[in-house]
């Protein structure tokens, strides 16, 4: 009883502060939204079931210790063949329940566009240790590492990412949009992102294509600053060009 | 002086393979360094084990004429090809707890570089060699420490056995090691390698012959392994003490068994992606690189191995921790049966995951659905070891030693670990977490917080048996409490930077993200230094502590029946098991009977009832 | 309670029972790396086979490799039966036809490097797969080898069986595994 109520304190108390708590900024893409969301409701399940360890750690280690160092046996319960039933339903439940959402649903949701028209293709070439970028059918190309990646707002935006053929693996990763992709040499892969927000890597250093897989020695400095503006803002940018 | 010779010998076959190879090299007329250093370094294992006393304790025998064996005690029998497990067992732990410390320290230069965004101690090449290093070893360490060190030890002692099944395959799977700890060690000294202790090629086909020197040694680590593996499970089946029918066997030793087969037969894996990088390095062929090759197949290869790699940590871990809780809460393994099928389960399951690894790798989108849904079952029958610990502390007569502080904070570290594995498991959370410190976060979880932890309960638990001493309770428990409280700290604050968008494996990142990792640093400097009390307690105890009683902890299992330490085959009389090792609190259960001299008949033993 | 029951005795199992385990578990684990092996020809090249692979050559080398399994457990069977001349002679053909195996794999090598070099994907395939199976082949001869010289003056067959029984099975595994290369190798088209 005590041990149940202490439980369910603690699970208040936990899933308050953790939703009252918003550890990420906005996702700047619908998927990026999705993948928050999955993440919030994976970490609300999860708490519970963490809250429940401690309670029964803390609970036991206050209730069942042996008095000073005497040697005392307990009562030989060997199992219990209901609470072994619950637990094995429980964790079943719960494991299908996190396989349907957001397992099968987050599958759907990142792959629901792929066989859309995009409004906007990005031909993305990876190599130790900048990006390249063409936009596809726009006739522009950024291949300095300086350059800004600008995006259109409201659009979806296909990548086409590979590595150069002698080069090795990078990993295509805008973290405002929560989504990545490995550029692989000799492979081409693929990332839509439905843009919601505009933003700039000078306000909110998520909007950086980050390189996300080892690659030598100026991995950790192989990023392209990315900024999304509205559409007709993006037109002007690509005539300017 | 076993250890001179050893190394004398290795030079001389280092010189002997290498002139084989300038040889061939000469003639075909191919760049000549690295074929050099692997034909070198292959003749060199041999002669080092020849030299170590393989040649005189086992080799002879090849040739029809007659070895020696395990000559004398003193400590000398640690520094040479020694066939009694106890004494492997020893080796192996020291040798580990010496590359633990060295790759905590270069943790703390690796969280002292990144302690702020900018550069600090090192450049970018060197953090990525000292961050891979870290890995590799700590990797190394987390493999064999249970399986290699206490394994080693206990097993045998468990199952009422006098040896394990091939001890001179055991004495070879240790010597073996030494070298691969050489390599590791050598490796930056010759332009190191920056891939991460993943290897991931084509990067890892181009790294400078530091590089090479890594894919030796996983190699050869692997090879220690396969054999440790094969050794365990022919002594499971072939060792046991009558009556220790398998519904009686201790579950550390079906942990081990468990763990076993995966070394067994998953580790040839890793071994052909080292061989597949080494080949594409020496013979300049195209596994990985376009056209023709394909460097998915890394990948899939190598995680088919190391990803069951890990239960070949947490397995034993998961043994040794609910085999402490039955024994100080006093009270039966809760659901035993149902942690043996668990582990069963778990065996399958791993080797039908891997590709979790690969979710943002490009492979097929097909694959993604199945290997989610197979990863998230894992946590079933995971669920079922917690399911047991805690049923067993329940209602129990806990006596509050350090073994035991250690086995719960398995749990409760673990529990994060295993959880934050749900949201990497989950394809949609994984494409934005994979590669991010959270993955760091919860593989130290895991690992650390699992099966290190779970290492450390072992290592109380059994020290009275292994040194014959007891160790000093009041710093065990500081060292308990430091650790943990640090360890925690550091690695909770790792989940946030990852959480908010910083990579894995940079030595600079934005400034954004400095105070978490300010916070880590300063937590994981405490996470240091909680293991000065540990060494000095250990180091103490060793030569100075009081004698251990036979049984300190009245434990039941077989390994306390015996003197501490216990003679060289183990049991004065052997034992007879007429019942299952955890019958606390029911007097018709016992254990073991001793009375049987060696190589008498055996009694009739009572069967396995119910 | 107590009733008796077969006992479970360590030594209930002899030594060679242990050593024929340790054995099997050795075969299941290096069979792990030849699915890894076979695998591998997939991944890189799909179902591809050039046409120049020299199909009588891997004919020949895959009957040669079943023959010298024929004679391996022609020794063993006359070894069992204590007839030591008959077994050296098996063994000898089995030896004898390792070696004129290795040398089939090396002109098939030689062959190789005109039509497809380690730096082509087929090659890379071709030299890994044989390269590591021939490595088998050594090893199987070399200890068969060292058999024959071990039953030399004895008729000892206890002290031997295992020796003879091991080499052999050992012989079989490393024949069986071409049984899997061949087909992988040279007939999917
Ligand atoms: C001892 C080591 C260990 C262990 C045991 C685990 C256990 C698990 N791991 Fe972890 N993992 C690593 C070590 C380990 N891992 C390492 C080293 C890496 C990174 C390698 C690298 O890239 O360098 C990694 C990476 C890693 C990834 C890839 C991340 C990425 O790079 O993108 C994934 C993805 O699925 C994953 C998942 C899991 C899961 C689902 C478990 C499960 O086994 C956990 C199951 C346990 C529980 C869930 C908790 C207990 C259960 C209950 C209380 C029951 C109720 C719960 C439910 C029903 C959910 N791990
Ligand atoms: C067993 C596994 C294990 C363990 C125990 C640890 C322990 C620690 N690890 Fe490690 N870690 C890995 C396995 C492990 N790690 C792996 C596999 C990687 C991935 C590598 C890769 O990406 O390829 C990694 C990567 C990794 C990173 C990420 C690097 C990067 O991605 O850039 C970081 C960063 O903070 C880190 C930190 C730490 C810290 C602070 C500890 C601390 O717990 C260490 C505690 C300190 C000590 C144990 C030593 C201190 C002791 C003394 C001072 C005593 C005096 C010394 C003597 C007497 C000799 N680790
Ligand atoms: Cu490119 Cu990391
Ligand atoms: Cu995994």
């Amino acid at each position: 009883m005590t041990a149940g109520a202490i439980w369910v304190l603690l699970t208040i108390i936990a899933e308050l502060s953790f939703t009252s708590l918003n550890i990420f900024g906005d996702a700047a893409s619908e998927q990026g939204e999705f993948i928050d969301d999955a993440f919030v409701l994976l970490m609300l399940l999860a708490i519970p079931i963490l809250t429940f360890v401690i309670t029964m750690i803390g609970y036991v280690f206050f209730k069942f210790r042996a008095k000073g160092d005497e040697l005392e046996d307990s009562a030989p319960t060997r199992t219990h063949t209901k609470w072994v039933g619950f637990w094995l339903i429980w964790t079943t439940v719960l494991c299908l329940v996190v396989i349907v959402h957001p397992g099968y649903t987050g599958l759907l949701e990142i792959r629901q566009t792929s066989a859309e028209e995009p409004d906007l293709t990005v031909n993305v070439t990876g190599r130790r240790w900048q990006w390249m970028y063409e936009y596809e059918g726009r006739g522009v190309q950024l291949l300095m590492k300086d350059d800004t990646l600008v995006l259109p707002n409201h659009s979806l935006i296909r990548f086409n990412i590979t590595a150069e053929d002698q080069d090795v693996i990078h990993s295509f990763w805008i973290p405002a949009f929560r989504m990545k992709i490995d550029a692989v040499p000799g492979l081409t892969t693929y990332m839509d992102v439905n843009t919601t927000e505009i933003g700039h890597f000078n306000d909110d250093v998520n909007f950086r294509v980050q390189c996300a897989e080892l690659c030598g020695k100026d991995h950790s400095l192989m990023f392209t600053r990315v900024e999304v503006v509205e559409p007709a803002e993006f037109e002007q940018w690509i005539t300017n060009r | 002086m076993p250890l001179v010779r050893g190394a004398i010998y290795a030079v001389i076959g280092f010189v002997i393979g290498a002139g084989i190879s300038l040889g061939i090299t000469s003639i075909t007329g191919e760049d000549s360094t690295e074929p050099l250093i692997v034909l070198g370094y292959v003749f060199a294992v041999i002669g080092w084990l020849m030299g170590v006393g393989m040649w005189r304790t086992w080799g002879r025998g090849w040739f029809g004429k007659p070895t020696e064996n395990n000559p004398g005690g003193g400590w000398e029998r640690y520094i040479r090809f020694n066939t009694d497990h106890k004494v492997i067992g020893i080796q192996y732990v020291v040798i580990f707890v010496v590359v633990f410390l060295l790759a905590g320290l270069l943790a703390m230069l690796i969280r002292v570089e990144l302690a702020d965004a900018g550069q600090n101690v090192m450049t970018s090449t060197n953090f990525n060699t000292t961050m891979s290093l870290h890995g590799i070893m700590m990797i190394a360490v987390a493999v064999a420490i249970m399986m290699g060190g206490f394994a080693n030890y206990v097993l045998p002692l468990i199952i009422g056995a006098e040896d394990v099944a091939f001890p001179r395959v055991n004495a070879l799977s240790f010597w073996v090691v030494p070298p691969v700890v050489v390599l590791l060690l050598l490796s930056p000294l010759f332009g190191g390698f920056d891939t991460g202790w993943t290897a991931y090629p084509p990067l890892a086909t181009q790294t400078p012959i530091g590089g090479l020197l890594f894919e030796l040694a996983f190699l050869t680590f692997g090879i220690s392994s396969i054999l440790g593996g094969l050794n365990f499970i022919a002594t499971i089946i072939t060792q046991r003490a009558p009556g220790m029918t398998w519904g009686r066997l201790p579950i550390f030793a079906w942990a081990v068994l468990a763990a076993s087969v995966i070394s067994l037969t998953a580790t040839q894996w890793v071994a052909y992606g080292m061989l597949m990088i080494i080949f594409e390095r020496i013979f300049n062929m195209v596994f990985f690189s376009p056209p023709g090759g394909n460097a998915l197949l890394y990948e899939h290869v190598f995680w088919f191995y190391s990803h069951p790699a890990v239960y070949i940590m947490i397995l034993p871990a998961f043994g040794a921790e609910l085999e402490i809780i039955s024994h100080f809460a006093r009270k039966p393994l809760f659901a035993y049966r149902w942690v043996v099928r668990a582990f069963g389960l778990i065996v399958f399951l791993s080797f039908l995951v891997w590709a979790h690894h690969l979710f943002t790798s490009g492979m097929g989108d097909e694959l993604h659905g199945p290997f989610m849904v197979l990863t998230e079952l894992i946590s079933i029958p995971t669920g079922i070891v917690f399911l047991s610990a805690l049923g067993t502390l329940w209602r129990s007569k806990i006596r509050l030693k350090v073994p035991l502080l250690f086995a719960v904070g398995v749990v409760f570290n673990f529990t994060i670990g295993g959880l934050t594995g749900i949201f990497l498991a989950d394809v949609a959370t994984d494409i934005a977490l994979q590669d991010t410190y959270f993955v760091v976060a919860h593989f130290h979880y895991t690992i650390m917080g699992g099966e290190i932890f779970g290492a450390f309960a072992a290592g109380y638990y059994w020290f009275p048996k292994i040194t014959g001493r007891m160790y000093n309770e009041t710093l065990g428990r500081i060292h308990f409490a430091l650790m943990f409280i640090f360890f925690n700290i550091t690695f909770l604050a790792m989940f946030i930077p990852g959480t908010v968008g910083m990579n894995r494996r940079i030595a600079e990142y934005p400034p954004e993200f400095e105070f978490m990792n300010l916070v880590t640093t300063i937590a994981s400097i405490g996470l240091g230094l909680a293991f000065v009390p540990w060494v000095y307690n250990m180091l103490n105890s060793w030569i100075r502590g009081p004698k251990a009683p036979d049984n300190p902890w009245d434990a039941k299992t077989l390994e306390w029946q015996t003197s501490s330490p216990p003679p060289l085959e183990n049991f004065e009389e052997m034992p007879t098991v007429t019942g299952d090792a955890y019958g606390y609190g029911d007097e018709s259960v016992v254990h073991s009977v001793f009375g049987r001299r060696k190589g008498s008949a055996h009694p009739p033993v009572p069967a396995e009832g119910d | 309670m107590t009733q008796h029951v077969p006992q479970f005795v360590n030594h209930r199992f002899n030594s060679l029972d242990i050593n024929r385990l340790g054995l099997w578990l050795f075969l299941v684990s290096d069979a792990s790396f030849f699915i890894a092996l076979l695998s591998s020809r997939f991944f890189v090249v799909g179902t591809n086979t050039p046409e120049h692979v020299d199909q009588l050559l891997g004919l020949s080398l895959t009957i040669l490799l079943l023959l010298s399994s024929l004679s391996a457990y022609k020794a063993e069977a006359a070894f069992e039966h204590g007839d030591i001349p008959g077994a050296k002679n098996m063994l000898l053909a089995t030896i004898g036809m390792g070696i004129l195996f290795v040398f089939g794999v090396g002109y098939e090598w030689h062959e190789a490097f005109k039509h497809f070099p380690p730096s082509t994907g087929f090659g890379t395939i071709l030299f890994t797969l044989t390269g590591v199976h021939v490595t088998h082949v050594l090893t199987g001869v070399l200890t068969l080898g060292f058999v024959f010289f071990r039953i030399r003056n004895t008729t000892a067959i206890g002290d031997n069986q295992f020796a003879v029984e091991g080499a052999v099975k050992w012989w079989h595994f490393v024949d069986v595994a071409w049984v899997f290369i061949y087909p992988t190798l040279y007939l999917i088209r």
